[in-house]
């Protein structure tokens, strides 16, 4: 099936990735060796403190940035520039303003689905509105939305593209806590569906434990400075999850302090002090 | 709205003050027709009145009543000074009355300027706005980080367009071909301007949106580029706008046989102030239909800004 020597191959392959920034003739290494794979079909969230290279890693695998050195493979072939079998969700201005939000999510379309007739895209456009609550808002324009509309039509497009991969950047982070907590469940129960589909290989960038644990089925935790892989931890929990069933038990808290652990390490051993509040 | 928001406007009071001050005796000397601008007035109010009954915007209709209002107290003021105490030159200012009787006497022949004028002045301004605009976002997009073509764009931009006039009357053949030379050059560089500088402002953000979508060269230009800096386009098609019916005015009044500009300097040649005041009014409102209709079109165009 593919070049790959792992025993199931990768959906995603990280492999020694170094990525650089030049600033003022200056080179930065924002990211240094980093490797880990995604299966296919595994929703991975990346965390680590602000400044860590998580954009950095994100804006890689969406095919903006070109690393220094090392590889990403996607099905074993070597990832080179943009392409639309990655469906992409940022923090903000995914959608483009000038277009209401249906034919954001047309566009969407079709770059991503060709062949597929024009009114054959409304209809999936609107099939997807639906499906993440925004009936009725397709002829409005994304400054129309509020903050939290927004991330979900963006949402709405990426999955109306229909790709294998979902990257996303911090996409619920500028949203209210309590609207937060409505978007993870959504996205959630969007992306565990029915069981029926084959679901979509995801990589989830935040800074939200809470968020990551709920959603992943595992975290790489990076270090920063320069961004490394401090580790990778396997989320223990079931699923189909359930928010209310979960946060409330021991196992939870014990798992969330240990990613706690490996965060605040981290930042500690970075200022030298104890008096640090994540 | 409430039907007092709608009619108990302070326009109608001055619409009544502007009558009630024809009743005062005329002083001028000369012919002053107030009953031509009691027609002309109450025309005014009366469609005024139809369009309240219509219009559904709130601020529409005060943007409407403010403007007739201005425009009552501006004809109450003109009359005070002209036709009912005669404190200005009635050789040099005639009285309001008397240049409406001018227009309609004149209206043949105004039009066939203004046709000529505006003709112009669109000619011009779409050979501008065709080529400065895809011009400016292709360099602009090839240029987004150096900073070169923003130093020249000023450096043409800062030269007067009247310059280019004798120019254009050296290299093309007709008064007409010379205008609409000197208007696209006059255009060209603000809309270049804008559109580069619109451009060079377009959020990373968007442009990094579009990339993962995978979006062509054109596409990236027409559908992403263009949008996004439609905001500062139209900046610079209103400068490149405000600057060319000057011009084209001030052209006519050096060498045309038609245009506005034409009719005004004609008659102050020959001592006909009634029929000058009646021109420099016509090009006044030629200039305010003309910005309103590109606001209009501004507003559509950007209505999915906030
Ligand atoms: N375009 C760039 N040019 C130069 N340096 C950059 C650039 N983008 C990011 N950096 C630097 O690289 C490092 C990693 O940035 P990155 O945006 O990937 O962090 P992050 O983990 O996403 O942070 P946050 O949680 O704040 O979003 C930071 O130190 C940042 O200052
Ligand atoms: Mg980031």
């Amino acid at each position: 099936m593919s070049t790959s020597n792992t025993a199931v191959a990768n959906k995603i392959e990280i492999k020694n990735l170094t990525v650089n920034y030049t600033e003022n003739r200056k080179s930065f290494n924002a990211l240094n060796d980093v490797s880990f794979g995604v299966g296919r079909g595994e929703f991975v969230s990346v965390i680590g403190a602000s400044g860590c290279g998580k954009s950095t890693l994100l804006s890689v695998l969406e095919g903006l940035y070109s690393p220094a050195g090392g590889t990403v493979q996607i099905d074993g072939k070597e990832l080179h520039g943009t392409g639309t079998e990655r469906g992409v969700v940022f923090q903000h201005y995914s959608l483009f303003p000038w277009m209401t939000t249906r034919k954001n999510i047309e566009f969407g379309i079709k770059q991503a689905r060709h062949g597929v007739k024009r009114s054959e895209r409304t209809r999936i456009a609107d099939e997807f509105l639906h499906k993440v609550g925004l009936d009725g808002f397709g002829s409005k324009y994304p400054s129309q939305l509020s903050g939290g509309m927004q991330q979900r039509a963006a949402i709405a497009r990426a999955l109306a593209m229909d790709t294998e991969i979902l990257l996303m950047d911090e996409p619920f982070s500028a949203i209210d806590a309590k609207n937060r907590v409505v978007l993870q469940e959504l996205l959630l129960s969007l992306w565990e569906g029915d069981g029926k589909e084959e679901r979509k290989t995801v990589v989830f960038v935040t800074h939200d434990i809470d968020e990551a644990i709920l959603l992943s089925d595992k975290i790489v935790v990076l270090t920063a400075h320069p961004g490394t892989v401090n580790e990778i931890v396997q989320v223990p929990f079931e699923r189909p999850r359930n928010r209310s069933a979960l946060v409330g038990t021991e196992e939870y808290g014990k798992f969330r302090n240990r990613l706690l652990g490996l965060l605040y390490n981290d930042i500690r051993e970075r200022i030298g002090g104890d008096e640090v509040v994540l | 709205m409430t039907w007092k928001k709608r009619f108990l406007r302070v326009t109608h009071l001055l619409f009544i003050i502007l009558l009630l001050v024809q009743l005062l005796p005329d002083r001028s000397t000369k012919e002053v027709f107030t009953g031509k601008l009691v027609t002309f007035a109450t025309g005014v109010e009366v469609v005024t009145l139809l369009a309240s009954f219509i219009i559904k915007k709130p601020q529409s209709l005060s943007l409407l009543l403010d403007i007739v209002g201005f425009v009552y107290v501006l004809l109450t003021v003109w009359s005070l000074a002209t036709a009912k105490y005669n404190v200005l030159n009635d050789m040099l200012f005639p009285a309001p009355g008397k240049v409406i009787n001018q227009f309609v006497e004149d209206r043949q022949k105004i039009l066939i300027n203004i046709r000529s004028s505006v003709g112009i002045t669109i000619q011009g301004f779409l050979l501008a706005a065709v080529t400065a605009i895809p011009l400016g976002l292709f360099i602009g997009w090839s240029a987004r980080v150096g900073g070169a073509a923003t130093y020249i764009t000023k450096f043409f931009s800062s030269i007067p367009p009247i310059v280019y006039i004798p120019y254009g009357i050296a290299l093309l053949p007709t008064f007409r071909s010379v205008s609409v030379f000197v208007i696209f050059l006059a255009t060209f560089w603000p809309v270049f301007a804008g559109t580069m500088s619109g451009v060079l402002g377009v959020d990373k953000k968007i442009i990094d949106s579009a990339k993962v979508l995978n979006v062509s060269k054109p596409e990236m230009l027409f559908s992403v580029i263009l949008p996004a800096s439609l905001q500062q386009i139209f900046l610079g098609c209103n400068q490149g706008l405000s600057v060319s019916f000057i011009l084209l005015t001030s052209a006519e009044m050096i060498g045309a046989r038609d245009g506005m500009g034409y009719y005004v300097k004609y008659y102050s040649d020959f001592g006909d102030y009634t029929r000058t005041i009646t021109g420099l009014l016509v090009i006044g409102f030629v200039v305010i239909a003309v910005t309103f209709l590109f606001n209009k079109l501004q507003n559509y165009l950007l209505r999915w800004k906030r």
